[in-house]
């Protein structure tokens, strides 16, 4: 399919919690790991998933 | 999306805001550059596991090109200088936003369904005062 689209329609699945983020880990600006967890151990986080950047 | 905008709104609310994209710090360090924000948190998860673990989906053609992102999504991009480049990453995978709290609960969730698909900052915002006045 052009851009990788899928063939069918897809659901979104907004998780219960956040089980399965927490133990991911992503990187910062500089390339050092980031565990999603630690993100929201001392108050509510905002996560946005941009679609791409540009 | 535009709740990047807000960050300090968001701060002021008792929550953080942090972004997740999937490409290289390199892009990332662009999409700050383009769109003016200093200082905002930025991740970068090129291999998307996390957008699976959040239940974000990949679009059909016409969930990204359709009439409804035409009518909604492009112009609006176009307006604010948000797709300025060419794309970087998987062109169908959508974004959305997640609201997580301490305990690991998820007060608030809004994934794009389209291209065009954002939560209003407003709606966001609420969500998260709430979040944090139950934390």
């Amino acid at each position: 399919m052009p851009l990788g689209a899928s063939r069918r329609r897809q659901e979104t699945r907004a998780p219960d919690n956040a089980d399965a983020l927490a133990a991911l880990v992503v990187q910062d600006l500089d390339g050092n790991d980031v565990r999603l967890g630690d993100l929201w151990a001392d108050r509510p986080v905002v996560l946005v998933w941009l679609r791409h950047y540009g | 999306m535009q709740l990047h905008r807000d960050r300090d709104k968001f701060e002021a609310a008792g929550v953080s805001l942090a972004v997740i994209g999937q490409g290289t710090p390199a892009h990332a360090r662009d999409f700050i550059k383009a769109n003016k924000v200093d200082g905002l948190r930025i991740l970068v998860d090129p291999a998307r596991e996390s957008y699976e673990a959040a239940g974000a989906k990949i679009a059909t053609v016409n969930e990204l090109l359709g009439p409804r992102v035409v009518a909604r999504g492009t112009t609006s991009a176009l307006r604010t200088g948000l797709f300025q480049t060419r794309t970087r990453g998987h062109p169908a995978q959508l974004g959305g936003v997640l609201i997580v709290a301490p305990d690991g609960s998820v007060p608030y969730a809004h994934l794009a369904d389209d291209a065009s698909d954002n939560p209003p900052n407003d709606e966001v915002l609420r969500a998260a005062g709430r979040a944090a006045k139950s934390a």
